[in-house]
């Protein structure tokens, strides 16, 4: 990492930590449930834009864990053992719905996770013993960290930044690893890769599994951010958006989920002068972003750079400016 | 730029930044935290349109205590994560009083909000939990479904003779709130119920649904949707030529769904808190101004809104000042006539759950006109 990398980071950093001081407790409030959806993004890009694997059940990874988190701490066990076991939970189901996609790919995939996304819904729904059914749960206590409590908007921000944080740091962790290498080698071309040694199967379930696990995490804290929790939240518009925000800021770049939550939790916000307009402006943006560049955002930075790049250096080849 | 500039701009920006963070003019900030996209625009927009229509005559006979109302909308979008948001923020913004939501989800999540940060709520939601969390700062604009479902159960017992019901329902907060009130109110009557079929929220096809309903042999059917669901369940009802009479709460009847559903509507039945067509003279006067300003017929949700309106006023002005806790220490217990406020519409009393209670109506569908049967007294 270069020293003007890390200044980089150094720098966001900071502004993360400060910016919410300047905010009302609604800013805070945005800025929080940000860093929720870019927990569960990043997840997703690990399993969609590292490994390629297209998946529309994120949304029940975060209802997963989400419930997991309200039951088991308002029955009083400790939130760090609550949401690790929603990891857990999130991490062996992700496992196991992996299966069906080391026989079927890209939309056939889709639809398969698609499908799971809605029978979580519906045992949310209907198991009223356990979940409440649709009236959801209410009240989800916030956690203690280090005896301090979070029912601030404040204290629960920084919370969710010091999860947010480490949890960006494992994905970087895990992306540079030999198993990153062998996620992207599944992406690009999976029988090359099987050539190569690599083990598809375990791949493809490991790629599923730490994604949904991320998905968990992220569904912990909406429920203690929300306080409230109800299967309605964790349909299949929830998966979308997420998959939206991977794709809109970048699938495959490390920042990419990052900044496509930041657009689509403040979208509404920019548009708000526009009234009843915002949601038809915000369609024909994505419309438009997808038609002229469907590798998001992050890959309109890296094209502008590689065109600056070819200008400077016209004897280089295309690969070579993009490096 | 010289230093002299700079100075003086350094020492605008620190004179701008030590001002006390409240609004230049005399205004009374109302928050709208309404529905207006998603699933519950529909009735989010008849509210809206008649809060404004209410504010718009409040500012012009002078404000309240010689300040003006402003009101801004926040859109919850159906949704009740952005409801919370949208609370806050209102909260944020300076709130006096917080108008809506109307979907049951929403108000359970962003109530309290509101009441953490001591913000009376006048909601629209229907479902009964609303009023039995102990919240002292949620008031209703008109009955929670546990209250008009007793009224109703009672018409189908002695009136209609109903010995069994089939039960539709639309699978949500407020569906399933009024589905477990009726089917109580029907077991204490000892009334069987043949067939209990849910619905989504948003479901086109009712043809399942209706076979089931049909195939019940009930006496009655009672159906307890959104408006545009009960729109599409009563055409799929006509369609199959279904002969048992129709029964609903409030939704079933309300204008929009006769404007969707046209003639399928008609020879429908049941409870309303509210409604456009009573023969009461305030609300006629009401639907008469509404349509000259809107060009469409306002439904029960309208004239909520446009209640809540002069509940603040009436209120505040009572008060004498505005202050939040006042507010919501004056409404517990408070019986408002439209002899001391004309906007008020119906004799109206709130309860100390902030429950409502006023006379309601039974009415009948008739040529795409909801007709009133009997006027129920207060209970």
């Amino acid at each position: 990492m270069s020293k003007q990398t890390l200044a980089t980071l150094v720098a966001g950093l900071a502004i993360l930590i400060l910016l919410p001081l300047t905010q009302s407790n609604y800013g805070v409030f945005v800025l929080c449930s940000w860093l929720v959806y870019s927990i569960s993004a990043m997840g997703l890009n690990l399993t969609l834009g590292y490994a390629g694997q297209v998946s529309l059940a994120q949304a029940s990874f975060m209802g997963i864990g989400a419930y997991v988190t309200a039951l088991m701490t308002m029955a009083g066990v400790p939130w760090p053992a609550a949401m690790i076991a929603a990891m857990v939970l999130c991490f062996v189901i992700g496992f196991l719905l992996g299966y069906p996609a080391l026989r079927v790919q890209h939309h056939f995939l889709a639809f398969i996770t698609l499908a799971f996304n809605a029978l979580v819904v519906l045992v949310l729904r209907n198991e009223e013993w356990l979940t409440g059914g649709t009236y959801g749960i209410v009240g989800i206590p916030r956690p203690e960290v280090l005896g301090l409590p979070t029912q601030t908007p404040l204290a629960f921000y920084f919370f969710v930044l010091a999860l947010f944080v480490l949890m960006a740091v494992a994905l970087y962790g895990i992306i540079r690893s030999p198993w990153g290498r062998t996620f992207k080698a599944l992406r690009e071309n999976p029988i090359r890769a099987n050539s190569l040694g690599v083990d598809i199967r375990k791949t493809t379930l490991l790629a599923f599994a730490i994604g949904s696990s991320y998905g968990g995490l992220a569904g912990s804290l909406l429920a203690q951010l929300t306080q409230f929790i109800d299967p309605h939240s964790f349909g299949l518009t929830i998966s979308l958006k997420v998959l939206l925000m991977v794709i809109v800021g970048g699938a495959g770049f490390f920042f990419g989920p990052i900044l496509g939550a930041l657009l689509i939790v403040l979208a509404p916000e920019f548009l708000r002068f526009t009234e009843g307009y915002y949601l038809m402006i915000y369609a024909t943006l994505v419309i438009v972003l997808m038609v002229f560049c469907p590798t998001g955002l992050l890959g309109l930075v890296e094209r502008a750079r590689a065109a600056l790049k070819l200008r400077q250096n016209p004897n280089a080849t295309t690969w070579e400016a993009g490096r | 730029m010289t230093k002299r500039a700079l100075a003086s701009i350094a020492i605008a920006m620190a004179i701008s930044a030590s001002l006390p963070n409240i609004s230049w003019a005399d205004t009374i900030k109302i928050a709208n935290v309404i529905e207006l996209s998603g699933a519950g625009a529909t009735v989010g927009s008849n509210w809206r349109d008649a809060l404004k229509l209410a504010f718009e005559e409040i500012n012009a006979a002078g404000g309240i205590l010689g300040e003006q109302v402003e009101v801004t909308d926040y859109d919850t979008q159906t949704d009740p994560t952005t409801s919370r948001a949208m609370v806050q923020k209102a909260i944020d913004d300076g709130a006096y009083v917080i108008m809506g939501p109307i979907y049951s989800g929403s108000v359970k999540v962003n109530m309290m909000v509101a009441q953490q940060n001591g913000v009376p709520q006048l909601t629209g939601a229907e479902a009964p939990f609303i009023t039995g969390m102990g919240n002292p700062y949620i008031f209703r604009t008109s009955f929670g479904a546990q209250q008009s479902m007793p009224k109703l159960v009672k018409y189908l017992t002695e009136e209609m003779k109903v010995k069994s019901v089939a039960v539709a329902w639309v699978n949500d907060d407020f569906g399933k709130g009024g589905r477990d009130s009726f089917v109580a109110e029907l077991e204490k009557a000892g009334i069987a119920v043949n067939a209990d079929v849910s619905s989504e929220v948003g479901q086109a096809d009712f043809a399942a649904d209706v076979i089931k309903l049909k195939s019940s042999n009930a006496d009655a059917i009672f159906a307890y949707l959104h408006e545009e669901e009960s729109a599409r369940l009563l055409k799929e009802i006509r369609k199959q030529g279904v002969t048992q009479p129709i029964f609903g709460e409030t939704t079933l009847m309300n204008q929009k769904v006769v404007d969707l559903a046209g003639d399928a509507v008609n020879g429908v039945r049941g409870h309303v808190g509210l409604t456009a067509n009573a023969p009461i003279p305030g609300i006629e006067e009401f639907a008469r101004k509404f349509e000259a300003k809107y060009n469409y017929k306002p439904d029960h949700n309208a004239i909520k809104a446009y209640m809540g309106a002069y509940v603040v006023k009436y209120v505040t002005t009572k008060n004498g000042k505005v202050d939040r806790q006042s507010f919501a220490d004056a409404l517990h217990g408070l019986t408002i006539t439209p002899a001391d406020e004309p906007g008020i519409l119906m004799e109206t009393s709130w309860d100390d759950k902030g429950e409502v209670n006023r006379e309601s109506f039974l009415v009948e569908v008739k040529d795409g006109k909801q007709t009133v049967v009997t006027t129920l007294p207060k209970l």
